[in-house]
């Protein structure tokens, strides 16, 4: 049985850096709150307010995947997800440095690599999103809100376009 | 299980002179007894701090707390409590930030960070968890903060460190020179900033990578999912969105121009004609983004940009209402371009906008009125709105050039050297100049101001429930009809029942200022009470006592009650428990509350009773502080004769 596959998405510019994704993410994997070990950081720009939450993206054909000595990286064709095995995972950080986004990281405490695991299918960053950056949906979802948010930057074409798409 | 979860269960003492640090076992009995933040922090400064000494001299000590939510996943868990004997008013001096800092300083090991002494030449203290290291900062010194901000991320090479600052005017010992975190967040208040720089602290640094710990897992999740849908959907939510999320704390230009109570012109009237031109639509005209303190679940700050004009390339965090006040409607000043533009100077000088706004509209009012001539201010003139002198009175109070620097001793302080009858317009409370509400519009923000410990400032007791005709049926919904009539909450120009509220208030802010949320969440929108706090803080830290409501609310009496015990001990009492004449006898002219004076000595008299104070000295009673277990106060007390029996 196959069904439309969920994306974590961010709708950047929302993000105004409250960080209580790192916070709730370090809680549910570590069982203690500390963004430093958090599988979601949000690189801030404390003096303009830009704010961008970096995290796994579960890349289709990953360089992590790829690139890992072990196996430990394996792609879940069904899932989408990039998984992590512990028992494979030798610490070389390879990973971490291919990974065109940082999506993979070092935890300090562990020394252990860590990413984004979606949460087992029930991402908690999103559920403690106060501002709905982070959405957890339908790749088919994920793709019309991209695209609405492109037409919003174009007010005018917006006013003549509504009518019709909406 | 963890046994006590939330705080780190440690305490740093960094003594500047001898240049030694301490860990310490922060005491078990605090946590249930004073909770954190503005409670861990008057404890501290009770037991040593000796009364009379000078807030400027090396023996003073400065407190940097945090509570046991600091950190944590909840509303709001960035706040910072700063705290030490304030240079502007020589008594309990305390100011609060958000930002990121303080979770930095709870994931390094600290529940505070206490910090005595004077360098010998400027340094910073830099926190990397246990690694505590005094740097020279004599490449910082005279430097904006920030500039200091970026500088620290070099010198140490991590962006990811967090640090509290001070600009020239805290080294320059302005009286109410601030402290700046996360670039534009200000602990304003009271001169925090005056005593860094009297100890050559510019900064302190920290990076902090271990991990606080929750008592009851299972009882955190359910607890915490519940504060958070509270304020991110429905009523709440919405609210929100009119008001604080969606336009910060300008929002409260409007409302407050609604009902009369948006001081202007040195808190002559309560109505700005021009109001429209600093509100909160204007300002989301040049707003550039969005941001937020940590985990903030409401979201209130904004930076804005102004790209044209006299003020081109002005960047800053806020203005927030309080500064669209000080150092807009209440000098006259509606170019919303100079407000930004003066706001920035004030972050960037690390210089509090409050007093230094309440600064020039006092010189403003003793010019009008005559009572001061150029020469007495060095040839200036000043004169209602003139946005470019309270921008050049800015530069010159933060260098304390020529007038500045007299002005930068404070207004209080800077009417006794001029005489002349001008301390009659000082707008303020205890040495501080009056933050922007006022009382004859509204009679309990009057008593706020005058009973408030740290002077005229509406963060101790703001009653938000009275204050809006729509917001009384809170009252209803959360106290009871019985108490809510008690209180007279429906009317705001009644002094009935207003001691009894601000007393209720006073100590319930104790709370939130210890465990430590922010005010928006708990003043406005009035979101949480101790039925949210104590669950979570019982599930967090496993301290049954905490999880009691009872408990809890006697907690924030007892902690307000030691600040007041703080202030008796160096002789401040009943006769400082005043308002200017201003709001006491001389009638609002204008708006919703015209006609109205504050009606100062029956709320007082009200208040009195709850508090435990003697009406003739406002010394504290003996048996409230020991039914609060404050003995040992009670004794130190006494053996001053500044106790009532």
């Amino acid at each position: 049985m196959t069904s439309v596959r969920m994306m974590l998405v961010a709708d950047y510019e929302r993000c105004t850096g409250c960080r209580a994704c790192e916070v709730v993410c370090s809680f549910w994997h570590e069982r203690e709150f500390n963004p430093r070990r958090s599988r979601i950081t949000v690189i801030r720009d404390p003096e303009r307010g830009v704010n961008f939450p970096v995290f796994c993206v579960q890349c289709e054909d990953a360089p992590c995947v790829a690139s890992c000595p072990t196996g430990a990286l394996q792609k879940d064709k069904e899932t989408g997800l990039v998984n992590l095995n512990y028992d494979l995972c030798i610490g070389c950080k390879t990973c971490v440095a291919v990974c065109p986004f940082g999506g993979v990281t070092v935890d300090p405490v562990s020394n252990k690599v860590v990413k984004c695991d979606l949460c087992g299918g029930d991402p908690q960053c999103v559920k403690f999103c106060p501002e709905e950056v982070l959405k957890y949906v339908p790749v088919t979802v994920a793709n019309l809100m991209k695209r609405k948010k492109a037409l919003e930057r174009i007010p005018k074409l917006l006013e003549m376009a509504l009518p019709r798409v909406v | 299980m963890v046994e006590v979860g939330g705080y780190t269960g440690r305490y740093l003492e960094v003594d500047l002179t001898s240049g030694k640090f301490q860990v310490k076992e922060t005491p078990r009995a605090w946590m249930r007894n004073y909770v954190g933040g503005t409670g861990f922090a008057a404890r501290y400064l009770w037991d040593h701090l000796s009364p009379g000494i000078d807030p400027l001299g090396p023996e003073n000590v400065i407190v940097f707390a945090t509570g046991p939510v600091t950190g944590t996943l909840g509303h709001a868990t960035g706040r910072l409590a700063i705290a030490s004997k304030a240079p502007l008013t020589g008594i309990w001096g305390e100011s609060h930030v958000g930002g990121q800092l303080a979770p930095e300083i709870k994931y390094a090991g600290y529940d505070f960070i206490a910090i005595t002494g004077r360098a010998e030449k400027p340094v910073y203290l830099w926190i990397d968890d246990d690694h505590v290291e005094l740097r020279d900062a004599s490449h910082l010194w005279g430097r904006g903060t920030r500039e200091t901000f970026k500088l620290i991320w070099e010198d140490i090479g991590d962006e990811s460190i967090q640090s509290a600052v001070i600009g020239p005017a805290g080294e320059r010992l302005v009286r109410f020179a601030n402290v700046i975190v996360d670039f534009y967040d200000a602990a304003g208040r009271t001169g925090m900033g005056a005593v860094m720089g009297s100890k050559k602290l510019k900064a302190i640094a920290v990076r902090g990578s271990k991990g606080i710990k929750v008592a009851r897992f299972e009882e955190f999740w359910e607890v915490i999912q519940r504060i958070y849908e509270k304020a991110t959907t429905g009523e709440w939510r919405e609210i929100a969105n009119d008001t604080i999320r969606g336009y910060g704390t300008p929002y409260l230009i409007d409302v407050m121009h609604s009902i009369g109570r948006l001081p202007t012109k040195n808190h002559w009237t309560g109505l700005f004609p021009e109001a429209e031109k600093i509100n909160g639509d204007a300002l989301k005209a040049v707003r550039i983004s969005h941001k937020s303190c940590f985990t903030c679940f409401l979201q209130c700050k904004f930076v804005h940009h102004v790209d044209s004009g006299k003020y081109a390339c002005t960047l800053t965090g806020g203005p927030e209402y309080e500064a669209l006040v000080a150092l807009g409607s209440n000098v006259m000043v509606s170019d919303l371009g100079a407000i930004i533009h003066a706001n920035e100077l004030c972050n960037d000088y690390g210089m509090d906008v409050i007093s230094a706004g309440k600064v020039i509209s006092w010189l403003m009012e003793c010019y009008e009125k005559g009572l001061i001539t150029e020469g007495d201010v060095g040839g200036i003139k000043p004169v209602w709105g003139d946005a470019d002198l309270v921008i050049d009175l800015i530069h010159k109070m933060a260098k304390r050039e020529g007038i500045g620097d007299l002005l930068a001793e404070g207004a209080l302080r800077a009417a006794r050297k001029i005489g002349k009858g001008t301390e009659r317009y000082v707008i303020h409370v205890k040495g501080l100049e009056a933050s922007a509400q006022d009382g004859r519009s509204h009679k309990s923000i009057g008593l706020a101001h005058a009973v408030n410990v740290r002077g005229a400032d509406h963060l101790r007791g703001l009653c938000t429930y009275d204050e809006l005709p729509w917001a009384v049926k809170y009252a209803y919904e959360r106290f009871g009809e019985e108490e809510a009539k008690k209180m007279v909450i429906d009317d705001r120009l009644n002094p009935t029942g207003k001691g009894y509220l601000t007393w209720l208030t006073e100590n319930f802010y104790s709370i939130v200022d210890s465990m430590i949320t922010c005010k928006y969440g708990a003043m406005w929108p009035m979101i949480y009470y101790y039925d949210d706090f104590a669950p979570w803080l019982k599930a967090l830290t496993g301290i049954e006592e905490l999880g009691d409501e009872r408990k809890l609310a006697l907690a924030g009496e007892r902690i307000y009650m030691l600040r007041r015990a703080f202030n008796a001990r160096e002789g401040v009492g009943r006769k400082e428990d005043t308002l200017n004449p201003r709001f006491t006898e001389e009638p609002m002219p204008e708006g919703p509350g015209k006609g109205q004076v504050v009606e100062l000595e029956v709320m007082l008299k009200e208040y009195y009773e709850y508090r435990g104070l003697d009406w003739e000295t406002g010394w504290p009673k003996r048996h409230k502080l020991v039914q609060l277990g404050l003995e040992d106060v009670a004794e130190e007390l006494a053996s001053m004769g500044r106790l009532a029996e």
